[in-house]
């Protein structure tokens, strides 16, 4: 299946705008944003924490709409998901 | 009532929304926390607006490096307070308006009596503990914020209309981690532009308020977004804002 990675922000500078990915059918959110930063170390320092999960104050939407708690890494994506990736931005 | 010297000043945007619309602008009175990066342009135009009382708050002084985006702070003005400065120049600006400022920490302790009084706060603080705090007491005492915030040449920003709208708990449950962020002045510039628009709408009652909806700002791309955000029903700031509290703010 394909899955749209958004990214916003720094994640934006990192990454892309718009990522594709091809993946196996109910892959997870987490397995999804591990398989993006497989090919950046820089997108694994800024999304994850050093226990590996994703950081918490990362904002996750699939198809616009907001993830929490256990969704945050164990939502399931589907063919023609877009995921979104927002990492709050903190100046002023 | 407003005097001759007010209708001429504020001409071309009566014509908008007529003088009693005017009026309801000069007996607003906003908070603006902080005198930065956001708190410059925010503060600017909501004084050539014509809000009549803006009470700004700051206890930093005034940088070199602070001159790329803080544009009511000058080359001469380093060294001196930060809220000084804005003052100074914002009674230039319009010395028909009432600029009220205050060097002092935004903490637990100063921050409710800063605020209580307010029919808006803005934003434009540089970390999230103090947001935080500012969104606790909007929730408290029922007040809209406007927040905004920067890092290079992105932006985002929301409007909070209490028990009506997600707070930034709900939005963002958890603080991004304090850095020193780049920043170029522009991005500033079009979030302070985004939140004293916001404040101007919700003084006047006029168009669509940012509330449920995360605006980002990116700059490289030359984009603007919304993206939905909704309450969180078990928010500890604003879950216990029932519909009564909603009804008031209308």
């Amino acid at each position: 299946m394909k899955v749209r990675i958004k990214a916003f922000a720094r994640f934006r500078e990192i990454i892309g705008s718009e990522n594709t990915l091809e993946l196996d059918d109910g892959t997870s959110v987490l397995s999804a944003l591990e398989s993006l930063s497989e090919g950046s170390k820089d997108f694994r320092d800024a999304c994850f924490d050093k226990e590996g999960a994703v950081a918490s104050h990362v904002v996750l939407m699939i198809n616009g709409k907001r993830i929490s708690g256990r969704d945050r890494e164990a939502g399931v994506l589907h063919d023609g998901d877009e995921l979104a990736v927002f990492p709050p931005v903190a100046g002023g | 009532m407003l005097n001759e010297n007010e209708k001429e000043r504020y001409h071309r945007q009566i014509m908008l929304f007529g003088e009693d619309g005017q009026e309801k602008l000069k007996t607003a009175r906003v908070v603006i926390a902080g005198a930065g990066g956001l708190g410059c342009p925010v503060a600017t135009y909501l004084a050539v607006a014509g809000v009549g009382y803006l009470r700004i708050i700051d206890d930093d002084t005034v940088e070199r490096t602070n001159l790329n985006r803080q544009i009511l702070h000058w080359e001469k003005d380093i060294g001196l307070p930060k809220t000084g400065s804005a003052g100074e120049k914002l009674m230039a600006i319009n010395p028909d308006i009432e600029i009220e400022t205050v060097r002092i920490t935004i903490d637990e302790e100063t921050a409710p009596g800063l605020v209580r009084d307010a029919d808006a706060i803005v934003d434009a603080m540089d970390n999230y503990p103090a947001r935080y705090l500012l969104n606790h007491l909007a929730c408290k005492f029922g007040i809209p914020l406007f927040h905004g915030a920067i890092r290079g040449f992105d932006g985002q920003a929301t409007t909070i209309i209490p028990g009506k709208t997600a707070c930034l708990s709900c939005i963002f449950p958890k603080a991004p981690p304090k850095e020193i962020f780049p920043v170029i002045g522009v991005t500033s510039g079009m979030i302070g532009m985004i939140q004293a628009n916001e404040v101007l709408k919700y003084i006047l009652g006029t168009g669509e308020l940012l509330g449920n909806r995360l605006l980002i700002w990116d700059g490289l791309g030359s984009s603007l977004e919304t993206i939905q955000v909704e309450r969180d029903p078990y928010c500890t700031e604003c879950g216990h804002i029932k519909g009564s509290q909603m009804e008031k703010l209308k």
